[in-house]
């Protein structure tokens, strides 16, 4: 009898260890597949690269790179909810409003740089989604989606019609005081370090046993909670995480552009491109939002510097959206590995 | 008193039009489970259709109808051959037509946009401008003989659900698809035309827009919420309960309007649409919540 026990505990635990063995082996595989050097060489050169001011005039340069890790950010974020949980936001822009309006309007009334106020405003976001969270995760599928854009078109009158916040004029933020040639800087960096930390920390979360339970709810919510996991609680969470990201973008956004005002931050098509950054360059990846922020922000710039048109803009950013949905659901992260041609520079998963 | 039944009317001639606005898009829903956020924008198109009869031909908007509808039904059947049936058998598939549409709503604005500038614009017929007087109270020509049409349009689409033999094969998948196709109905192509029909709808509805409302390119966003407002209301799925929300709800927002100013008074679809969905997504007159 005994006998018999003891081969049962045997055989559990060798296939315990067989398990733990096989998982170290397939984590082996991906470390080695992983190349951390691309992303932290990127991060260099970029961190580097102001060091162009002194030889020459390259403020559109850093512009173009800061509007890009503006932007990585913000999918970053969203890719939390729309991509790991698989909760589509179509309002995500409402933190981005959030975290402008909170920061700005401290630094138009007290001094204090936006750039010390963005953790703040990170979880002054982070708390709003967290309470949005607990009544607008009780619809799900498209019910979210169209309560999203309603919170959007909530939020715009409201912000439309505060006084305080100077309604739809909006208020003007104090500019630096540092020269044309290094005014930037500040704002540079701290959109880079920023975008760094998010990539950082969705890479954390995604590997994390939270960040497992938020893809066991995007597969199926109800395996997920009889499977044990507090699904509600999770889905809370990701939200306010999410809106935690795209709120600190939201902060130091409005002191670069020295102004805040109602159709900067509320306007469809900021939320817009969160969600296709993330869907053209693959929806649960880490790298995809970054690779698809980088390509939507060229892809604009192109088509407004050679045609001109918003009209034209608009029209080629549905094509986009529609060919992606229809084509590459997966996005080109997702497409690529699912053919097992992913380049290993972009495996940061 | 006076001040209130006017309020009312002019509310009830708006929610007219709302009502053929919201009724395609409910039926997209009921037969496709398509959540159309291209609806308003396609409205638009059928708007500038309208415009341009005027404009350029002088025919009235009302004339123009027709055409307008015929045209965006035929627009319909492309965009369901193109798009939605290739995607009738993907997973998360509601969930992939919101994205889809919402897409396809940013390629009509840009194109329309790119056509026709961002301007806006009213097709202006003698009766747009005109009013009925009964004592104090006044009733606009434009949008009375638009609510009528609308109205008109409603019944003869109820009509039509109700005893031909298409509209039951429609009911039919509505209520059931995989009962309807066991029974013999050919349900993609009830699909595609309810698709083309609701489409027409949106056609028909954008040629009344035309002299009701001012209209250029990227309205149809403030409108995806309001014509939303008025399905998620009525419950998805269901044109009576469509009508009737949106008679309710203009009625409502025309009070909002008067009492605390015209900008706030498009809140009400906003605020209504973000609480029925958190307290009754089955809407008014759902019977389980269709849109979970």
């Amino acid at each position: 009898m005994t006998m018999v026990i003891d081969t049962t505990t045997d055989n559990t635990s060798s296939v315990l260890e067989a398990r733990k063995a096989h998982n170290a082996k397939l984590a082996a595989a991906a470390d080695k597949s992983r190349a951390t050097w691309f992303p932290l060489t990127i991060l260099a050169i970029l961190l580097a690269l102001p060091a162009l001011q002194f030889v020459g005039n390259y403020n559109y340069l850093l512009h173009l790179v800061l509007f890009t890790a503006c932007y990585a950010t913000m999918a970053s974020g969203w890719n939390v909810l729309g991509g790991f949980t698989g909760y589509i936001s179509l309002g995500h822009n409402v933190f981005f409003a959030i975290g402008g309006y909170f920061a700005g309007m401290i630094f138009a009334r007290y001094g204090i740089s936006t750039i010390v106020l963005a953790p703040l405003a990170g979880l002054v976001c982070g708390a709003a989604g967290f309470a949005l969270g607990q009544i607008m995760l009780k619809t799900r599928g498209p019910s979210f989606i169209i309560s999203s854009l309603a919170l959007v078109m909530i939020v715009r009158i409201l912000l439309d019609h505060w006084k305080f916040v100077g309604g739809a004029n909006g208020v003007a933020l104090q500019a630096n005081d540092l020269s044309a040639q290094w005014a930037k800087l500040p704002y540079y960096y701290a959109f880079i370090i920023l975008a760094a930390f998010t990539v950082w920390a969705c890479y954390k979360i995604k590997h994390s046993k939270f960040g497992l339970g938020l893809r066991a709810i995007s597969k199926d919510e109800i395996k997920a909670e009889s499977a044990g996991i507090n699904t509600r609680l999770y889905k809370q969470l990701a939200f306010a995480i999410s809106a935690a990201f795209v709120g600190m973008a939201g902060a130091i956004w409005g002191e670069y552009l020295t102004y805040i005002r109602p159709n900067i931050f509320t306007i469809i098509l900021v939320s817009v491109y969160m969600v296709l950054m993330c869907i053209l360059g693959g929806k649960a990846t880490i790298a995809g939002p970054v690779i698809g922020a980088i390509l939507l922000i060229a892809f604009n710039e192109f088509f407004v510097a050679t045609l001109g048109a918003s009209e034209i803009n608009i029209l080629a950013t549905g094509m986009i959206m529609a060919i992606c949905l229809l084509f590459f659901p997966l996005g080109i992260v997702g497409t690529l590995a699912k053919h097992r041609r992913l380049p290993r520079i972009l495996n940061w998963d | 008193m006076v001040e209130i039944l006017q309020t009312i009317i002019l509310g009830l001639a708006l929610g007219g039009v709302f009502a053929l606005m919201g009724s395609g898009l409910s039926l997209i829903f009921g037969v496709m489970q398509i959540v159309n956020l291209a609806h308003p924008a396609l409205i638009i198109a059928g708007a500038y259709i309208a415009y341009w009869g005027f404009t350029l031909l002088g025919v009235d908007p009302l004339v123009m109808l027709p055409v307008a509808a015929f045209v965006l039904a035929a627009v319909g059947i492309v965009l369901y051959k193109l798009v939605f049936e290739r995607e009738a058998r993907s997973a998360k598939y509601t969930q992939m037509t919101v994205l889809l549409t919402f897409a396809l709503a940013m390629v009509v604005e840009g194109a329309l946009g790119g056509a026709f500038t961002n301007t806006q614009r009213v097709t202006s017929p003698d009766y747009a401008t005109d009013a009925f007087f009964f004592g104090d109270i006044f009733v606009p020509k434009g949008q009375l003989y638009a609510g009528m049409v609308s109205i008109a349009i409603i019944v003869a689409l109820s009509l039509f659900l109700k005893y031909s033999r298409f509209g039951y094969a429609i009911r039919a998948t509505t209520q059931n698809r995989d009962a309807a196709e066991l029974l013999g109905v050919n349900v993609n192509f009830v699909g595609m035309m309810s698709f083309a029909i609701g489409i027409g709808l949106a056609g028909a509805a954008g040629s009344l827009v035309s002299f009701v409302f001012s209209f250029f390119p990227a309205k149809h966003w403030e409108w995806i919420a309001v014509l939303m407002s008025l399905v998620v209301l009525g419950g998805m799925g269901s044109i009576l309960g469509t009508v009737l929300a949106s008679f309710m709800l203009s009625v409502v927002a025309a009070f909002i309007g008067v009492y605390f100013g015209a900008s706030w008074s498009t809140m009400t679809f906003f605020l209504a649409l973000f609480l029925v969905l958190l307290i009754r997504p089955q809407g008014l007159f759902g019977e389980k919540p269709e849109l979970a």
